[in-house]
């Protein structure tokens, strides 16, 4: 409980820093909104006026303390871009990627354990090697280029999922998966790599742990030894790795989301950052600086649930 | 049918052989055993490390194939119940699992890593059960406690729930040993299972192994290194080196005329408790084949003069921090309120079981650790009121030996350098001068000067530790604190650095302060001795008074826990009871009062309990 509570604070604190940084880097940059909403040709009294009547002349402590308000509040603003408030907005994106980042997430685990399982109990040999290979070659490619394959292959020859576009999960959740499900799989094959790796690092370490002689010498089948002794005490380092895999996945989604033309968070931020939209760049930045630190918080507490040695305290 | 296997034993290994993949091709672990287990008899094999025991008793139950091993020919006879024995080196692999955990049972070394950490003890003690006997989990839990109950584990409905890293190591071992009992094995396979335990504790397990064997009539093939543990419990021993047996027999007939060479070394090399009852010094011990150890003149304690090193009331506590301000709740009171002298030329040893805070007294001084308080003199200098550069300069009269050699010598430096770099750190000698002295030290511990050129790797452990040796001695210290400096070591190269270290005593006038979980050694090497338990020295005195007039009920507790090497003496308890260890933890702001002792005799000072 008292752990719980401190790390909720330093979220909070984390969440704090970012806050100020997002906030000073966007007034330093040159132009400010008021210039955005009028143009660069236009009338300097008009724009004055403007800045005034939205609280831009107003010292900076005042306009952060205006915009943490907000964002506290759930008045994020409205978008210069789109002509709507920023919060519905943001959500519903959240929504669209928190698919991807699930889907992929679930895909990246899903191939990388058993491979990293699989090249552990063969450390040395032709499977190892293997692994190892196939995890790479994930990690060498970048991501759109995987993207590119992927629609080239699945959507154009095979015709069995769309190459672009983007349904809302609340109301066709089969149609969002086959739409998320390319985007998901570009991005799973690079993240691969990392957690083969740490699979199999971690599993090989276990494997020679004396508990599993125990286990083997108790009779146990060596599937439950490995898969129901060995990997509980792997899994924590490779739930830890793909937590802070989480952060990079925010970049690559920008790309990715772009090249398959799905309007999440990946394709608003870029929106925003290309049309220089300052609220909306301010409140995507916070947004997924959030979501990153509360998936590994999670991340972390679930460590907690599986170990019972990190419980105490 | 040729293949028609023995009628009476329980087990009958023949001609085993079993290989390792080598990067030379093939590397034999295991060379032509054979041997026998009759139902309801304890065989213990014994060896060195290196000799194949551990994968003959591994290749029984097939786990060899895990560690790269392969059983390449030979016969494994085991007879489950009252059918046919069958050769368990030609059984599938599938058919294999039913028999492991059910007919025939391991307990392992390790306690503290033998059981899975993410499990609770209740789920580990029932999966065998349940997976051999198709228990149903409540009935599964009644059985387990039921076991904890027959390991003499205290609260077994509590344990069920709890996990490894709740119980202590005496506590886990016997969780283990519940676990290989679970389904009443015909054999139990014992490997090396209390090497890893302080000797209270050894004591209570080997009896309890005893007891179990006897109640449930189950064959034990008992795994060791260690002599005394095998008088103390064999039937029959097997001898073996290198992968090959070099002796077989009845236990007292293998104590008392031991037909090979090897077996006569391996018995000379091992210390045996009071042995040297009136003995007035330290003393080599005789090893068959190897040189005859110098004639020992007696070392010469000055016991006038001041002292070497001098502590005074040395306490070292660890703060434990908790809340969310992280502030200190509570102290664990690791060395409390220690005092005693070394003189010139003298052994103290300082004994006592993990925790007591032997180990770090030693780091005390050195201020390897930051001491809480007290006062240490090294030489008329107060070594704990120096600054860095004072104390940096002091540290050249006093050095350490620590327990593991593969861990205190860096992999990636050749040993010359290593051995000379306390003598470049404190300028004491250069050029060709330098390069005597390392002649000399590497002469002098034993090593041929060929091996100056090469890395730890390439030498044995206790070829290491005479490197580690001579790094201590490069400096001419006054004062080598050897931390476990042989535990780590087999009894035949045990025996040779303890050797080594007497010699050096006598001719540099060292002082050790010896530290030492193992009484038979500390009879051997020390003048006085000191016994420690949490954080207190209880006893301290003459090793005579410590060995042969212990007045403590502590320091008697611990010699009687000490097992003989000597098969007409056995002592093992078999009623022997789970005791809790109490806790050193204490919180915060607890002051312990000074401890008062009793001077029975002249030196000879005794803790009055409090």
């Amino acid at each position: 409980m008292v752990y719980l509570l401190n790390r909720l604070l330093s979220v909070a604190l984390t969440l704090f820093l970012i806050s100020i940084v997002t906030f000073g880097i966007t007034n330093i940059l040159p132009g400010d909104v008021a210039m955005m909403i009028m143009g660069t040709q236009s009338n300097p009294e008009a724009l004055e006026g403007l800045r005034e009547s939205l609280g831009l002349n107003d010292p900076l402590l005042v306009q952060y303390g205006r915009w943490m308000g907000g964002m506290l509040t759930g008045n994020w603003g409205e978008s210069l871009l789109f002509n709507e408030p920023i919060a519905p907005l943001i959500s519903q994106k959240v929504l669209a990627s928190g698919l991807i980042v699930v889907m992929t997430m679930m895909m990246a685990l899903a191939l990388a354990i058993p491979l990293g399982v699989w090249a552990a109990r063969h450390r040395d040999r032709w499977q190892d090697t293997t692994s190892s290979t196939t995890a790479l070659l994930g990690l060498s490619m970048p991501d759109f280029f995987i993207g590119i394959m992927l629609i080239l292959f699945f959507a154009a020859y095979l015709g069995w999922f769309p190459s672009s576009g983007f349904v809302d999960p609340t109301e066709n959740f089969g149609g969002a998966v086959r739409h998320a499900f390319l985007p998901s799989l570009a991005l799973a094959l690079g993240l691969m790599a990392h957690l083969t790796r740490m699979t199999r690092s971690a599993m090989m370490g276990i494997l020679n742990q004396d508990f599993i002689r125990v286990a083997r010498a108790k009779g146990l089948p060596e599937r439950t030894v490995v898969w129901g002794y060995a990997l509980p005490n792997a899994i924590g380092p490779v739930m830890t790795v793909a937590g802070l895999q989480i952060g990079y996945l925010f970049g690559s989604i920008i790309v990715i989301e772009s090249l398959f033309s799905y309007t999440g968070m990946g394709w608003l931020t870029y929106q925003a950052l290309l049309n220089r939209d300052i609220p909306l760049i301010q409140s995507t930045i916070f947004v997924i600086a959030a979501v990153v630190m509360l998936v590994n918080l999670a991340v972390d507490l679930l460590y907690r649930v599986i170990d019972p040695r990190i419980r105490l305290g | 049918m040729l293949d028609q296997p023995p009628q009476q034993p329980l087990v009958s290994i023949e001609n085993l052989r079993v290989e390792f993949d080598g990067e030379s091709g093939p590397i034999a672990g295991v060379k032509d055993v054979s041997f026998t287990v009759n139902p309801g008899e304890t065989v213990c094999v014994v060896g060195e490390s290196g000799s194949g025991k551990s994968v003959t008793s591994l290749s029984l139950l097939r786990l060899v194939e895990f560690g790269g091993g392969r059983i390449v020919s030979g016969r494994l006879w085991f007879r489950p119940g009252e059918g046919e024995a069958i050769d368990l080196a030609q059984m599938p692999a599938e058919k294999m699992i039913d028999l492991r955990g059910d007919r025939i049972g391991m307990i392992f070394q390790e306690p503290m890593t033998a059981l899975n950490p993410v499990f609770t003890i209740g789920r580990q003690l029932t999966d065998g059960l349940r997976r051999h006997r198709g228990l149903s989990a409540a009935e599964a839990d009644a059985r387990a406690i039921e076991l904890m109950r027959e390991v003499r584990l205290p609260e077994p409905e509590r344990r069920l729930r709890q996990y490894p890293h709740e119980l202590s190591g005496g506590m886990r071992q016997r969780v283990v040993i519940a676990m290989a009992m679970a389904c009443r094995p015909q054999l139990l396979i014992a490997d090396e299972p209390t090497t890893a335990l302080d000797v209270t504790i050894q004591a209570e397990i080997l009896g309890l192994i005893k007891r179990l064997k006897r109640e449930f009539g189950m064959a034990v093939l008992f795994i060791t290194h260690d002599m005394a543990v095998v008088a103390q419990l064999a039937d029959r021993v097997v001898v073996m080196r290198n992968g090959e047996k070099v002796e077989e027999g009845p236990v007292e007939r293998i104590f008392a005329e031991p037909q090979a060479e090897y077996t006569k070394a391996l018995l000379a090399s091992v210390p045996k408790l009071g042995e040297m009852r009136g003995k007035p010094a330290p003393e080599p011990l005789r090893i068959p084949g190897a040189p005859e150890p110098v004639a020992t003149r007696p070392a010469s304690v000055s016991t006038t003069g001041r002292p070497v090193l001098s502590v005074k009331g040395l306490t070292t506590r660890f703060p434990i921090k908790g809340g969310v301000l992280r502030r200190v709740v509570a102290n664990v009171h690791a060395v409390e309120n220690v005092s005693f002298e070394l003189a010139h030329g003298e052994t103290l040893a300082l004994v006592g079981e993990s925790g007591c805070g032997k180990s770090t007294t030693a780091r005390s001084i050195l201020r390897l650790v930051e001491p809480t308080s007290g006062d240490v003199v090294m030489d008329g200098q107060d070594i704990l009121g120096l600054d860095a550069g004072g104390l940096r300069r002091a540290r050249r009269n006093m050095q350490m030996v620590f327990q593991d050699p593969f861990a205190s010598l860096n992999p990636f430096m050749r040993l010359r350098k290593q051995v000379a770099e306390p003598i470049l750190n404190f300028d004491l000698a250069r050029g060709s001068e330098l390069d005597d002295r390392i002649a000399f030290l590497f002469d002098r511990v034993g090593l041929p000067r060929d091996f100056m050129r090469r890395f730890p790797h390439e030498l044995s452990g206790g070829q290491r530790q005479r490197v580690a040796i001579a790094r201590a001695l490069s400096v001419n210290p006054k004062l080598i604190i050897a931390d476990e400096a042989v535990s780590a070591l087999d009894v035949s190269v045990q025996a040779q650095v303890l050797n080594l270290l007497m010699e050096l005593q006598v001719d540099f006038g060292l002082s050790y302060l010896f530290i030492s979980h193992d009484m038979a050694v500390v009879e051997r090497v020390s003048h006085r001795v000191g016994v420690m338990y949490l954080g207190r020295i209880v006893e301290i005195g003459s090793r005579a008074d410590i060995f042969e007039d212990p007045r403590h009920v502590y320091t008697r507790t611990l010699l009687a826990g000490v097992p003989i090497a000597d098969p007409t003496q056995r002592m093992l308890k078999e009623s022997a009871e789970f005791k809790p260890l109490p806790s050193p933890v204490f919180p915060a702001g607890h002051t312990r009062p000074a401890p008062v002792y009793d001077e029975v005799s002249p030196g000879h000072l005794v803790l009055r309990d409090d």
